[in-house]
């Protein structure tokens, strides 16, 4: 079942002007339902302003974004409550926290839905246990939390308000690994425990091999590829060209297997190399 | 909303854009006094037509000075009305009376004059100042320009510091707006529905990470600075010289020239005199 129908959309900055461009050409695909899909593409590749679309932040020059089957501008007048459904964490979300505490700042958006006390009190710590933030640091105010803290507590934010799509635009840009390995356990287990089907916007092609079922890959503003994860990475060459690449991991095991090891090259996370190694070697230990 | 931003700069390569910002500056200057000492049809004439000069030299698309002349339409609409009923002039001049309206022929000349001096006006000091100059090419001008006051202990180089940083952090602070405004509406915020006083509340999510953010960035500017070793405007020597060429001085000449004839104008040409 598709969640999200991305129908023919394009969209173009300062129509109209000398300086008009346009960021995203005629694009097509779906969201389906109980997924993490992740789109990846270059700087400029128009990833950020699509992600900005599903949930009604910018409206498509020309076509149509359609949630559960229904288009999101049917009612111009009700785009809040898309927004409530599609749940966006933009870039940097960290900038945006502005509350004396990080348990009111979570509860922004749950408030402006107009839900009870008792239930945003629940929200709040649910979410926080998804990212890790403890109750101490629910106390704290959020000038005074680390930098992976921070976007930890801003993504709690956009989960309190329980969207059946969440869509993160580059969540773990800038942090060390262990900060993003966190956000990712996170996002997997909202993901897991609500049923939501999840988008992320990434440049790193670890991040997706490791996370996403479905892969959409942007470039020059349209949909380059789309697919399975190992339909997508198998086609190495054509990532090569867009400048993409594939995994590390599998970049890897193509340089086994061109030296010579008897290994498959349809490798695509670290785990599966593992097993593969541990095959090959007998088990042995 | 970038609209807001000041930044009117019209990139081109006329000659007026290659003008040293400090004859620019004043050029401008004299432009606005020489518009005031316009008084009679000759003189207004020659004015309309320096406006229009300027506008073919400086190669700006007249769709785009026309833009700026629409934001001052009203206050110009309104001192042409306020003159042709306030103004009195000699009784065989009268043209209408009706009640206690008296419309002279007098009234209606000094409305167009009036309104012919804010456009040229408006067209001279936009041409010089904001469309063939870059707000960091100006301030750079303006600083060589009041350097006699530092020896009267006027910090000209922090001053100019001070407007070139402000002038470069309008963008970047206007696309932070934005953005945080996107996040509180992902968030559920409404900035356009309901009272007054509940719209201004809504902006202390955006204020707040604004306020924050800018003191941010100041603070890693001035470490960015203190890093490249910035001690000020002392024996501090510029990456681009401002050097005046033939042109300026053809420049000035023209300007002079310009004034000369309007206050010549003014003096010989009959017809009605403000």
């Amino acid at each position: 079942m598709s969640k999200i129908t991305v129908e023919n959309v394009s969209y173009v900055y300062s129509g109209g002007t000398p300086f008009e461009m346009a960021a995203l050409n005629d694009v097509s695909f779906e969201i389906k339902e109980n997924c993490i899909t992740g789109i990846i593409g270059h700087t400029g590749s128009g990833k950020s302003t699509l992600v900005q679309m599903f949930n009604g932040l910018l409206r498509p020059s020309s076509g149509r974004i359609l949630l559960d089957g229904r288009d999101i501008w049917e009612n111009p007048k009700e785009i809040s409550s898309i927004r409530y459904r599609v749940g966006l964490v933009m870039q940097y979300p960290e900038y945006q926290l502005f509350e004396e505490t990080v348990e009111a700042d979570i509860a922004f958006g749950p408030k402006n839905m107009g839900l009870s006390e008792d239930e945003i009190a629940e929200r709040v710590r649910e979410s926080a246990s998804f990212v890790g933030l403890s109750e101490s640091d629910l106390k704290k105010s959020p000038f005074d939390l680390s930098g992976g803290q921070k976007r930890r507590a801003a993504i709690a934010g956009i989960m309190a308000m329980r969207p059946e799509v969440l869509v993160l635009d580059e969540p773990s840009a800038g942090l060390d690994p262990a900060g993003k390995n966190t956000i990712f356990d996170g996002i997997k287990k909202y993901a897991e425990s609500t049923g939501s089907a999840v988008v992320i916007v990434s440049h790193s092609m670890d991040d997706m091999a490791k996370y996403c079922e479905d892969i959409i890959v942007m470039s020059h503003s349209r949909v380059a590829m789309k697919g399975k994860r190992n339909e997508i990475f198998c086609r190495g060459d054509e990532l090569e060209e867009i400048g993409l690449g594939v995994p590390q991991i599998t970049l890897l095991m193509r340089l086994l297997c061109e030296q010579g090891v008897n290994i498959s090259q349809d490798i695509y996370t670290v785990d599966d190399a593992e097993k593969a190694l541990s095959e090959l070697f007998g088990g042995a230990r | 909303m970038k609209s807001v931003a000041f930044g009117q700069y019209y990139p081109s390569n006329s000659v007026m854009h290659r003008l040293d910002p400090r004859v620019k500056i004043v050029i401008g200057i004299f432009y606005i006094v020489a518009s005031f000492l316009c008084k009679n049809v000759l003189s207004f004439a020659l004015l309309t037509v320096s406006a229009l000069v300027l506008i073919l030299v400086s190669k700006i698309p007249v769709k785009i000075v026309l833009k700026s002349i629409k934001a001052i339409i009203f206050i110009m609409i309104f001192t042409a009305i306020l003159n042709i009923f306030w103004t009195k002039g000699p009784e065989e001049n009268l043209i209408l009376h009706w009640n206690f309206i008296n419309i002279y022929v007098d009234g209606i000349y000094n409305a167009v004059f009036i309104a012919v001096r804010i456009i040229s006006m408006i067209i001279g000091t936009s041409i010089f100042l904001t469309y063939t100059t870059t707000p960091i090419e100006l301030t750079d001008g303006l600083e060589r320009l009041l350097y006699p006051l530092t020896f009267i202990k006027v910090p000209v180089h922090e001053f100019a510091m001070m407007m070139t940083i402000a002038l470069r952090f309008i963008p970047t602070i206007i696309e932070e707006t934005e953005k945080i405004m996107s996040a509180q509406k992902a968030r559920g915020a409404d900035f356009t529905n309901g009272s007054l006083s509940k719209r201004a509340k809504a902006l202390i999510p955006v204020l707040i990470p604004l306020f924050v953010s800018a003191f941010r960035r100041a603070g890693e500017l001035a470490t960015a600075m203190t890093c490249r070793c910035y001690r000020g405007g002392n024996g501090r020597t510029r990456l681009k010289v401002l050097k005046t060429t033939y042109r300026d001085y053809l420049a000035l000449f023209f300007i002079a020239v310009f004034g000369a004839a309007i206050v010549l104008l003014n003096i010989y040409a009959p017809g009605y005199t403000m």
